[in-house]
């Protein structure tokens, strides 16, 4: 590749970056500063954490951070159990039907969630849990897709390995926490990562079957400002969503390389 | 298996509630959005709070839903999964969808008395357009609103203008308009004259200068649009020339929540909006602003918008009536008042406007009698069945002559085409 070349491709990625870097900009921007300048880019405009203070004020954020928070490490958490071992048994042991289930499992990546919105919302009646966050949860925490990724992770790892385990007198789960476990590492972190940012960002079923401040997550809380009617507070409304993204989005600066590296391993795209 | 399980369960815990609470307490489960900044939802709440002291049997529990799209959202989930909620207050415009859902009940079992007949009776007309239909009522008016024009006094006076005279006809404001659209050395506009949103819902504002035109969007049975008639037609031009011919609208299509932000730095020196924003507006605006009614044509004009209280099937005979009398209640006099003046929404009733406090509030506030004078003028909020498929198809029509991929006449013909495709089920 030329040097000229380089140049052109840099700048063409430097180009994309800006692109998708300038509304979380403008969203810093307005945060900042007072509701003045929310149009009005003058470099010398005071610096204010009014807009964060109102924000904080105007709803019980801390109380829906809580709850993200417990939401995602329970989904996330409950996912990995539950997928490992569906996916051991995928990947590992010959039984009647395991061709149609595994295929069921997989159709459940074809069907949007959000169709089914109306019978979760029912067996979430039945079982007397709206308005609890473990309904916000248990829709999710099957997931086919985490079944299918650890499963083909699982089929790559080399049957030596699992033999040895054998023979050293390992029985099937503990063949499944020392040997599969740990070389699937880079598609748990993947898949977590996947997972978490899905579930902190997710809105419309939690939006349904929540009603109280007790079990709402940040999302649902951020829509409070989500009132175009009168005009919108840009400068109030980016200081509550920088607030809700932040913890994720420093997350990702902290582990950048692993993140992306895992990815790659990991091939999801 | 679960079914028989979890109905066991809930006899046992029903049961166990009935022993323990006194004999004529009832729960209500109270659905409300907010579509106005600031504490609107604390504002209910804190009406809810005062009922129940006065009603310690009636336990109400008032579950802000955010927005309306979320509201009716999670009311019509809840409602098909069996749970529904004994009422919530949703768009007028959505009475026709939760018909044809099967979800709502009329009010008219519970209106008995006399003194009940004359609460219903005491609403304004323009407000029970979008709540009745087929000679019943469905929708009780609450939060409702009804777009005005407000324009800057300063830049008036700037522009040569009487700053007390707003524009009474559509000629005025195009007029006015040019006065007012300033340009810099480099051409470009540093304020326009007149701002007419034209994001999200186009649609209502539109249907304002449909009514001036003495046109009509839809029949009152929600089964039949007038869109490519000519009033409606001509009020399109109209719109779409404010930008193109006449240049004292900012072209493309005009962003709603900027619109109060745009008013207040001097981007524009009128703005059409909702009355819902007349708090906001004398809070914020730096400058001195007037309140007017729309501009009229052939006459004057302007839809009503905004949110009804709604009773949901699916509750015990005491939940409704209990329902009923909150509704009742909350949409009394002094408790409208109180709303009316935290959010700046129309209070739905000519009682309310009677009351001590409203009118020393109309007093110290004159513009809050604008919306309420104008509705004698005012229509119904377009709203058909199936009305979000149905004002979608306008929607589009409109952002397309807007934007100049259409002509208003090509536009709208098609937009009535497709309407005639949906409501053809309903005919």
């Amino acid at each position: 590749m030329s040097r000229f070349d380089r140049y052109l491709w840099n700048a063409g990625a430097g180009l994309l970056a800006l692109l998708w870097i300038l509304p979380l900009l403008y969203a810093v921007w307005t945060a900042f500063h007072p509701a003045a300048y929310e149009a009005d880019f003058t470099l010398t405009a005071p610096l204010t954490l009014e807009n964060f203070g109102k924000a904080w004020q105007a709803a019980p954020f801390g109380r829906y951070f809580l709850n993200t928070f417990i939401l995602v490490t329970g989904i996330t958490a409950a996912q990995f159990v539950l997928c490992t071992l569906a996916a051991y048994g995928f990947a590992r042991f010959r039984f009647p039907g395991r061709n149609i289930l595994f295929s069921l499992v997989l159709l459940q990546l074809m069907v949007m969630p959000d169709i089914l919105i109306v019978e979760n919302y029912k067996i979430i009646r039945a079982f007397h849990l709206v308005d609890t966050l473990f309904a916000v949860a248990l829709p999710y925490i099957a997931s086919g897709f985490g079944v299918f990724l650890i499963r083909q992770t699982f089929m790559t790892v080399p049957r030596e390995l699992d033999d040895a385990a054998r023979i050293e007198g390992a029985g099937p789960l503990l063949t499944l926490w020392r040997v599969y476990v740990p070389l699937a590492k880079p598609t748990y972190l993947a898949y977590g990562l996947v997972s978490v940012s899905y579930h902190w960002n997710n809105f419309l079923w939690p939006l349904i079957v929540t009603n109280s401040v007790e079990t709402r997550p940040v999302t649902v809380g951020l829509s409070v400002f989500a009132t175009t009617d009168s005009g919108v507070e840009w400068s109030v409304i980016n200081a509550a969503t920088l607030m809700t993204s932040a913890p994720l989005l420093i997350a990702f600066l902290l582990f950048q390389r692993q993140f992306v590296q895992s990815f790659m391993r990991a091939g999801i795209k | 298996m679960f079914d028989t399980l979890f109905k066991g369960a809930a006899t046992a815990a029903a049961l166990a509630l009935v022993t323990a609470l006194p004999a004529r307490a009832v729960d209500l489960q109270f659905y409300f959005p907010v579509a106005v900044g600031g504490g609107a939802a604390n504002t209910i709440e804190s009406l809810t709070d005062a009922y129940m002291k006065d009603h310690p049997d009636v336990k109400i529990d008032p579950i802000y839903a955010g927005s309306y799209q979320d509201t009716i959202t999670k009311v019509i989930t809840a409602a098909r999964g069996g749970n529904p909620p004994q009422i919530a207050v949703a768009l007028s415009v959505d009475m026709f969808t939760l018909l044809d859902d099967d979800l709502i009940l009329p009010f008219d079992d519970y209106v008995k008395t006399d003194a009940d007949k004359a609460w219903l009776d005491g609403f304004y007309p323009a407000f029970m357009e979008n709540s009745q239909v087929d000679g019943k009522t469905w929708g009780i008016p609450f939060q409702r609103s009804t777009p005005v024009l407000y324009w800057n006094k300063a830049a008036f006076k700037a522009a040569g203008l009487d700053p007390n005279t707003p524009p009474a006809t559509w000629q005025d404001m195009a007029a006015m308009g040019r006065k007012l659209t300033k340009t810099d050395a480099n051409g470009n506009v540093t304020q326009w004259g007149v701002r007419i949103p034209t994001s999200g819902f186009p649609y209502w504002l539109f249907q304002g200068l449909v009514a001036e035109n003495g046109g009509k969007l839809a029949n009152a049975e929600g089964t039949e649009t007038y869109f490519d008639s000519p009033e409606v037609i001509e009020a399109l031009h109209y719109l779409v020339d404010l930008s193109s011919k006449d240049k004292v609208m900012e072209p493309g299509i005009v962003d709603w929540g900027a619109t109060p932000k745009a008013f207040f730095e001097g981007h524009t020196a009128m703005m059409w909006t909702t009355t819902g924003n007349l708090t906001n507006v004398r809070k914020n605006a730096p400058f001195d602003f007037g309140v007017a009614m729309l501009p009229k044509h052939k006459m004057r004009g302007a839809p009503t918008g905004g949110g009804n209280f709604y009773l949901f099937k699916g509750s015990s005979p005491e939940q409704l009536s209990a329902a009923v009398d909150f509704i009742k209640w909350i949409t009394a006099p002094e408790q409208s008042a109180q709303w009316t003046m935290a959010t700046g929404y129309v209070a739905p009733r000519p009682a309310t406007w009677d009351t001590p406090t409203m009118k020393e509030y109309a007093q110290e506030f004159p513009p809050v009698l604008v919306a309420r004078d104008q509705l004698q003028y005012a229509t119904a909020e377009l709203s058909t069945h199936e009305n979000q498929r149905v004002t979608q198809i306008l929607n589009d029509a409109l952002a397309a002559a807007i934007t100049g991929q259409k002509t208003p006449e090509d536009a709208l013909k098609d937009a009535q085409q497709k309407a005639d495709a949906v409501l053809s089920a309903y005919r």
